[in-house]
């Protein structure tokens, strides 16, 4: 397992070479000069020069991407053009208020999905199965931002249950950091469920095709421990691909979340950072994003042996 | 059945455990303290003033620091740090006295020293004060010494008269020439935090969440009344909270649950949905800022007068206006806005919309009917609101523009660097008319932005920027006005209106012709 773990790792190390060398020249291809969008409108071309010399802007390309790189291998991303801030630490920082929303909102979405899934195809064709698949094609339909507006106005406004703007760390208050995380999870957890519940119908559905469904039947076993027992465990492995896919492209930021409950996330602080033109922080974010991305599916492909075990013996 | 079984039991716990989170959370909130919390539609860039900045860090910064001048509510300079001033016959010498009783964040109290220190730093390169170049080779003048004779007297020598000084000194986006603590900087020179004389301290300044101010018990106010960014600055709350929030219907929402007090600088479409409300105020004023169309005058396509002159007579600037701003601004062709008190007979023409003339310049120049480039941007709404407007009328008059949309940094990349046909471009409030025609009038080879780039036109700028004589000032815009409506080397289009909503029960609240927020003299019943 370690062997097989150590190798994976290395396989990634091509790949995050791969995205440093395309995150560092995609930023640059982009029209809009840091040094501009940190002078404002009224910046002189002395000004400019000097804030770009400041920023080391003004090397060639190569030397700043290998000075860059350097650097980020020995775990240094620079400091923010705009903040000053260490990058690595405001990644983390904004990255443990991401990973709180995406990793509950995601458990939620699969125990929802892997439920919903399960019964609507062993109810297939029933008004239960066209009460699942009609909810979950709804909520592939509507848009994030909607839900997350419609859920703030409802909870937050009309009823006053819940607070929709601000954030609270934990370690100010766990009390009210729940509240304030609340209606952000929820609207994910409603979002991602509905492609999550489509994809454990469909491979129930398959699923419960299989012969040996039809011989544990066949044994007189409760449908109950047939659903559980026999078609879960195989429907769920196609499922926890997608949520590892999910999750990881979800820790990679959930922007538009962020945005409307005032979240100081992952998402946010990269789209602020593209919009200043901070280079530092939108590389840094990236390859992080990259990194975790790897890390997720790596972490997926471990547990599969649990719902597949053939995984292990090929 | 068992398994719906199962799915409901976990549904009933699921709703218990949240409602009892809720309860919980809701059993450790703590009462309010005395907390203002006001709106900022981004973060602010640093706490530097007039260095690292946008208008949202100027407007917080003022809080806090204060310079040895301020404007006034008419866009005149009034006394702050220095209790008054005299200038020398020449016009070059200025002598400050500071006030006695001032006192820094830290509890030292000012001196002639920090003064000297604060106004030397400025000027540094390394520093990038917003302000540096006005004192360069092209500015208004050169400083050519900084004394103190006394602990309470501060001397600036200039190597010519510049009327401009004060208003310079004064300016929001030159931080207000805050004067600052030493031990705002750390031995390196590198920044640390602002110790200023405002009627604020910075508390706490969380990134993308908050920036938070708190009383400065030791203040010093000016007596009378608060007037613009000087006079009687009383910090009536004790905490003053800016809250970021990027999105208008979260924050309108806010605002109306009571979570928020004050939205400063609404666009006017972000009044929908609240407009009426009896439990908020709604505020409008009018205020110096200006949106146009700026016209690459080298472009081959509008090199000529007459093309430039056809796209101005397309526009309806009180229609475009009408719509744009839902009847909170002031259509406006000169550079020098409504609100300003040098806006007269002169400044306020407007052109009549001449279609068939429009018609008949573009034929003598030369249009031939290609598509000329019309750049705008998203970031402010009512930028892209206006190119989408000037697109139809043009179209009236056979004039083919095609909207090119750009994020922020790129738009103000390609003005800066004068990349661009047709750019629709807004400017923030300046407070002298001179800094008005500023923005437009200048030398192409050194600064690409600049739009107006004739001899006669400079002559004239540099004039306004030697002359203090009110009436020998007006003079001087009124030609420079005459000259811009003849030249079109841009389109003024209108002056907004500094548009606030704050609840009812926030006192003190009131804006004034510059855009920033100003929360002292404000507090909450």
């Amino acid at each position: 397992m370690l062997g097989y773990i150590c190798k994976r790792l290395l396989l990634t190390l091509p790949t995050l070479l791969l995205v440093a060398v395309a995150v560092f020249l995609i930023i640059r291809l982009i029209p809009g000069d840091p040094a501009v969008v940190l002078l404002g409108e009224g910046a002189d071309a002395a000004s400019i020069a000097g804030v770009r010399a400041d920023l080391g802007l003004d090397r060639p390309l190569p030397v700043q991407f290998f000075s860059w790189f350097g650097h980020a291998l020995r775990g240094d991303l620079g400091r923010s053009i705009v903040s000053g801030e260490p990058v690595g630490a405001s990644i983390l920082q904004h990255f443990g208020i991401t990973a709180a929303v995406v990793l509950v909102a995601v458990t939620f979405a699969t125990l929802i999905a892997a439920a919903a899934g399960l019964i609507a195809a062993w109810r297939r064709n029933t008004a239960i199965d066209l009460a699942v698949v009609g909810a979950a094609t709804v909520v592939l339909a509507v848009p994030s931002f909607w839900l997350g507006l419609v859920l703030l106005l409802l909870f937050g406004l009309k009823l006053g249950w819940l607070p929709f703007v601000g954030y609270v760390p934990f370690s100010e208050s766990a009390g009210q950091a729940v509240l304030f995380l609340v209606l952000p999870v929820v609207t994910l957890t409603i979002t991602e469920s509905g492609v999550l519940t489509r994809m454990m119908r469909a491979s129930s559905i398959d699923v419960l095709q299989l012969d040996y469904v039809t011989h544990a039947r066949a044994k007189g076993l409760s449908e109950r421990a047939v659903l559980v027992r026999h078609v879960f465990p195989n429907a769920f492995a196609p499922t926890l691909t997608l949520v590892g896919l999910t999750l990881g492209h979800l820790l990679g930021g959930i922007a538009v979340i962020e945005t409307v409950f005032t979240l100081p996330g992952l998402g946010r602080l990269m789209v602020d950072s593209v919009l200043a033109r901070d280079y530092p922080v939108v590389q840094g974010c990236l390859l992080f994003t990259a990194v975790v991305y790897v890390v997720v599916n790596l972490l997926v492909d471990l547990c599969y042996p649990i719902f597949d075990p053939r995984v292990t013996a090929r | 059945m068992a398994v719906a079984h199962t799915l409901k039991t976990l549904a009933v716990c699921g709703v218990l455990l949240l409602g009892c989170a809720i309860a919980w959370a809701r059993a450790g909130e703590v009462p309010r303290a005395p907390l203002l919390r006001a709106r900022l539609n981004s973060d602010i860039v640093s706490t530097n003033p007039g260095t690292r900045r946008d208008e949202n860090t100027d407007g917080v910064l003022l809080h806090i620091v204060e310079g040895l001048v301020a404007s006034r509510e008419d866009g005149s300079v009034g006394p702050m740090l220095a209790s008054r001033w005299s200038i020398s016959a020449d016009g070059r010498v200025y002598t400050f006295a500071l006030r006695p009783e001032v006192m820094f964040h830290n509890g030292a109290p000012l001196t002639s020293a920090e003064v000297v220190w604060s106004l030397k730093r400025y000027l540094k390169p390394e520093t990038r004060w917003r302000c540096l170049e006005v004192f360069g080779p092209t500015g208004i003048a050169r400083v050519e010494s900084i004394s103190a004779p006394d602990p309470h007297t501060v001397v600036v020598t200039l190597d010519r008269a510049a009327p401009m000084f004060l208003t310079t000194l004064a300016r929001a986006d030159c931080g207000g020439t805050g004067i600052t603590h030493p031990a705002s900087v750390a031995a390196d020179g590198s920044w640390i935090t602002p110790i200023g004389t405002g009627p604020f301290q910075l508390g706490e300044w969380r990134h993308n969440q908050f920036v938070q101010l708190k009383r400065f018990p030791l203040y010093a106010a000016l007596p009378g009344p608060r007037d613009g960014n000087t006079g009687g600055k009383h910090a009536l709350v004790d905490e003053l909270r800016f809250l970021i929030i990027p999105d208008s219907s979260a924050a309108r929402a806010a605002l109306v649950r009571g979570s928020l007090d004050i939205i400063d600088n609404l666009a006017p479409s972000e009044l929908m949905g609240i407009r009426g409300r009896t439990d908020l105020q709604f505020q409008s004023v009018p205020i110096l800022d200006c949106y146009t169309v700026l016209i690459q005058t080298q472009d081959p396509a509008l090199q000529d007068v007459r093309v430039r002159t056809a796209i101005a007579l397309t526009i309806d600037a009180v229609g475009l206006t009408k719509a744009i701003t839902r009847g909170n601004g002031s259509a406006n062709n000169s550079p020098i806005p409504v609100a300003s008190p040098f806006h007269h007979s002169v400044e306020a023409q407007l052109r009549q919309v001449n279609v068939a003339k429009a018609r008949e310049l573009l034929k003598a120049g030369g249009y031939d009917g290609h598509a000329i480039k019309l750049v705008t941007s998203r970031r402010d709404p009512q930028m892209f609101d206006a190119a989408v407007v000037i697109q139809a009328m043009a179209a009236e008059a056979g004039l083919q523009l095609q909207i090119d949309t750009v994020d922020w940094p790129a738009h103000l990349s390609r003005y800066i660097a004068g990349t661009y046909q047709l750019m629709v471009q807004s400017f923030s409030a300046r407070l002298d008319p001179a800094l008005s025609f500023g923005v437009f009038i200048g030398d192409k080879r050194e600064e690409p932005r600049k739009v107006w780039d004739t001899p006669r036109s400079r002559e004239l700028f540099d004039q306004t920027l030697q002359t203090a004589d009110p009436a020998s000032r007006q003079a001087v815009f009124d030609t420079l006005t005459r000259d811009f409506l003849e030249e079109v080397p841009a389109v003024v289009l209108y002056n907004s209106s500094h548009l606030s909503v704050v609840r009812s029960a926030v006192i003190g609240h009131q804006n004034w012709v510059s855009a920033q927020p100003r929360l002292w003299g404000v507090s909450l019943r």
